[in-house]
């Protein structure tokens, strides 16, 4: 059975896997049948227009909605002049996870992030790993209802000690991410945002005021890759990227190497150099492994050695913590160093088999090792 | 290509005194127009040559912009009842749109049609969307059952309407209501999003005639509805080519907006060029100077 099976099984099994036993939905892909449950909050970050128009200030798309229209995420509705979100506190998959399966390696090794997510996505990328909950609207999958405080206590009551805002795209449920995150801290907690970087200035700016580490899916490194199979640009995203690496907030950066569609390795380099001259050389890099999926199934899985060789030019061109993803028991998942060359903490997939960290300094050599790791 | 034949049949008497669309007057258009497909003379031939007679037809209605600006219950049941007169069996008959929500807020009343007619979302319980996604061209989506496994052939009985993004909304991005995800395929004034969805095969291969309620016709500010720029135009338009028919609309919308005084999409940068689009791929005539548009009035 292939993961989507095994999703789809274990959903309609009514599985419930971790979270303090909230339902987990996981990816259900609703019938529609029991009829929609969407919220009816004030969006933030629109203007109004005359005779009933919007516009979403949220996102780059800047949509602009006439009465009854939808943004291009599904999730944000026009309602006679006002714009609502329809997915405040309408959880469709929670879960608790290993931090190091959103990842983040530098971020409280070993522990488990409460995870969160609802139905919607601002862009479309051909090659989405979850589009079964993001690429639809949400009347389309089932989800239950969980308000901010309610998602503080259940991470709390799980013993996370974090939020993660992930598996769809979080920007789309900002006001949710936002008033959970104020709640989390005030029980301090960690609060973790997995995004594609597709959010306007203001609203980021507001966001990192309440989280503590974002990463960011740099899915490639060209407008032309971006146009063609994310739906969107690439200009937004590297201005998050900028504006995150100036905040007081962790990042960490995921790129996805598909096989003949961004793995081309001067673009790569080029991308390389950029991360180092705009976000410095200690934001930790993930290159990881493309598995096909969604609308892009006729390519292979990326070959490991094409993930080495982006790994060897990111260490070439002076970033310090670089990683290869997706690929269980790789060297390249391990950190290592940069002082000494010791391993530092040693992965298994998504467990961690050994720290050699004190109080964020290598063991060995002393050299302090950016992250938060308490 | 061969020439596109458009029929748009009008009634000065199509509303009752209370402002709502007569059925026995929109009956009779829909017999004009199925007539006027043809040589104009029979309408029960008209039917038989579009449908079997054991067909499950789902009609394709808009429901999105409410009781003011949808098609109407009193057209759609009107054709469904005329359709059950001609040759069709009514159980075979199915109104349908996304959502229930979406059907009750513009008057219908789901699984209540009349004679066995049936009214229904994509959203009621035991249909939702096909787990299978269809890729096509541009194009990746799930497909409401009721397009692909309840109906064997398809009529789109669109409202026609300005759309702020696409420029024109009727019969062919009538079928962005059949898919899961319809939201994504907006860029770009849809185009060639409404061409590729209806290039795809669970639309294309059941889609049999469009037919356009331009009883009112928003022709600004659009796709909801404003009471300022709304026309009582009192027509139905019919055709067998969908790119031809919605052309016909996009230039009635032209028409209004000019005696309104108000710039053509094109000046306003959002033409609906997915029609050119769509006449590239082959689905129909676009260009005017390809259409035949035949009118006549009905009393």
């Amino acid at each position: 059975m292939n993961r989507r099976g095994f999703l789809r099984g274990a959903a309609g099994a009514g599985l419930a896997i971790g979270a303090g036993g909230l339902p987990s939905f996981g990816r259900r892909l609703a019938a529609a049948n029991a009829g929609p449950n969407l919220s009816r909050v004030e969006a933030r970050y629109y203007v109004k227009h005359p005779d009933r128009e919007i516009e979403c200030k949220l996102c780059p798309r800047l949509c602009k909605l006439g009465d009854k229209e939808r943004g291009y995420c599904g999730v944000r509705e026009n309602d006679g002049g006002t714009y609502y979100t329809l997915v405040y506190g309408k959880v469709c998959s929670a879960n608790v996870d290993p931090i190091e399966k959103k990842p983040f390696f530098h971020v409280l090794p070993g522990t488990t992030a409460f995870s969160l997510a609802t139905a919607g996505c601002n862009v479309n990328c051909k090659f989405c790993q979850n589009w079964e909950i993001a690429q639809v609207r949400p009347e389309q999958v089932e989800a239950f209802d969980l308000a901010p405080e309610a998602a503080a206590a259940r991470a709390a009551g799980s013993g996370c000690p974090s939020i993660a805002y992930t598996y769809t795209e979080p920007t789309v449920f900002y006001e949710y991410m936002y008033d959970t995150a104020v709640r989390a801290k005030g029980r301090r907690l960690r609060n973790l945002v997995v995004t594609g970087g597709h959010i306007n200035p203001e609203p980021l700016t507001d966001l990192l005021a309440v989280v503590d580490a974002v990463k960011v899916d740099l899915k490639g490194f060209s407008e032309e890759f971006y146009s063609e199979y994310v739906r969107g640009k690439l200009k937004p995203v590297l201005e998050t990227i900028r504006t995150v690496a100036k905040s007081k907030a962790w990042l960490e950066i995921v790129a996805l190497i598909i096989p003949t569609l961004n793995d081309g390795l001067p673009q790569i380099r080029e991308m390389c150099r950029w991360i180092k001259g705009e976000a410095g050389d200690s934001v930790p890099v993930h290159f990881t492994r493309f598995q096909p999926m969604y609308l892009v199934k006729n390519l292979p899985p990326t070959p490991v050695s094409t993930l080495e060789a982006a790994r060897n030019i990111a260490l070439e061109e002076g970033l310090r913590f670089v990683y290869v993803g997706n690929v269980p028991g790789h060297e390249g998942g391990n950190t290592y160093c940069p002082g000494c060359g010791q391993a530092l903490i040693t992965r298994a997939g998504y467990s961690i088999e050994t720290v050699r960290l004190k109080k964020g300094k290598c063991t060995a050599c002393g050299t302090p090792i950016p992250g938060i790791w308490s | 290509m061969v020439r596109a034949r458009v029929v748009v049949v009008r009634s000065p008497n199509a509303w009752t005194t209370a402002g709502d669309p007569d059925p026995a007057v929109v009956t009779r258009m829909f017999g004009r127009g199925f007539a006027l497909l043809g040589d104009g003379a029979d309408e029960r031939s008209a039917a038989a040559a579009l449908f079997r007679p054991d067909d499950r037809v789902g009609i394709k209605i808009n429901t999105i912009g409410g009781r003011a600006i949808s098609t109407r219950p009193e057209v759609a049941l009107s054709l469904a009842g005329w359709l059950a007169g001609n040759g069709l069996a009514a159980k075979n008959l199915f109104i349908w749109d996304r959502t229930t929500r979406e059907l009750r807020g513009a008057g219908y009343a789901p699984a209540a049609g009349p004679d066995g007619v049936r009214i229904f979302g994509t959203d009621t319980d035991g249909v939702g969307y096909g787990t299978d996604l269809v890729s096509h061209l541009g194009v990746g989506s799930l497909f409401s059952k009721i397009q692909t496994e309840f109906a064997t052939a398809s009529i789109s009985l669109a409202i026609l309407k300005d759309h702020g993004l696409a420029g024109v909304t009727a019969g062919m991005k009538n079928y962005f209501g059949a898919i899961h995800n319809p939201n994504k395929y907006h860029d770009s004034h849809c185009d060639p999003f409404v061409a590729e969805v209806f290039d795809s095969p669970p639309v294309k291969s059941r889609h049999r005639l469009t037919i356009l309620d331009a009883l009112v016709v928003q022709f600004h500010k659009g796709p909801s509805y404003h009471a300022r720029w709304a026309n009582k135009f009192g027509g139905l338009v019919f055709s067998l080519d969908p790119v031809a028919a919605d052309a016909v609309g996009w230039a009635l919308i032209e028409r209004l907006r000019a005696a309104a005084g108000l710039p053509t999409l094109r000046d306003e940068d959002r033409a609906p060029d997915y029609l050119l689009t769509a006449e590239k791929m082959g689905l129909g005539r676009a260009d005017p100077a390809s259409i035949d548009t035949v009118e006549e009035t009905v009393a």
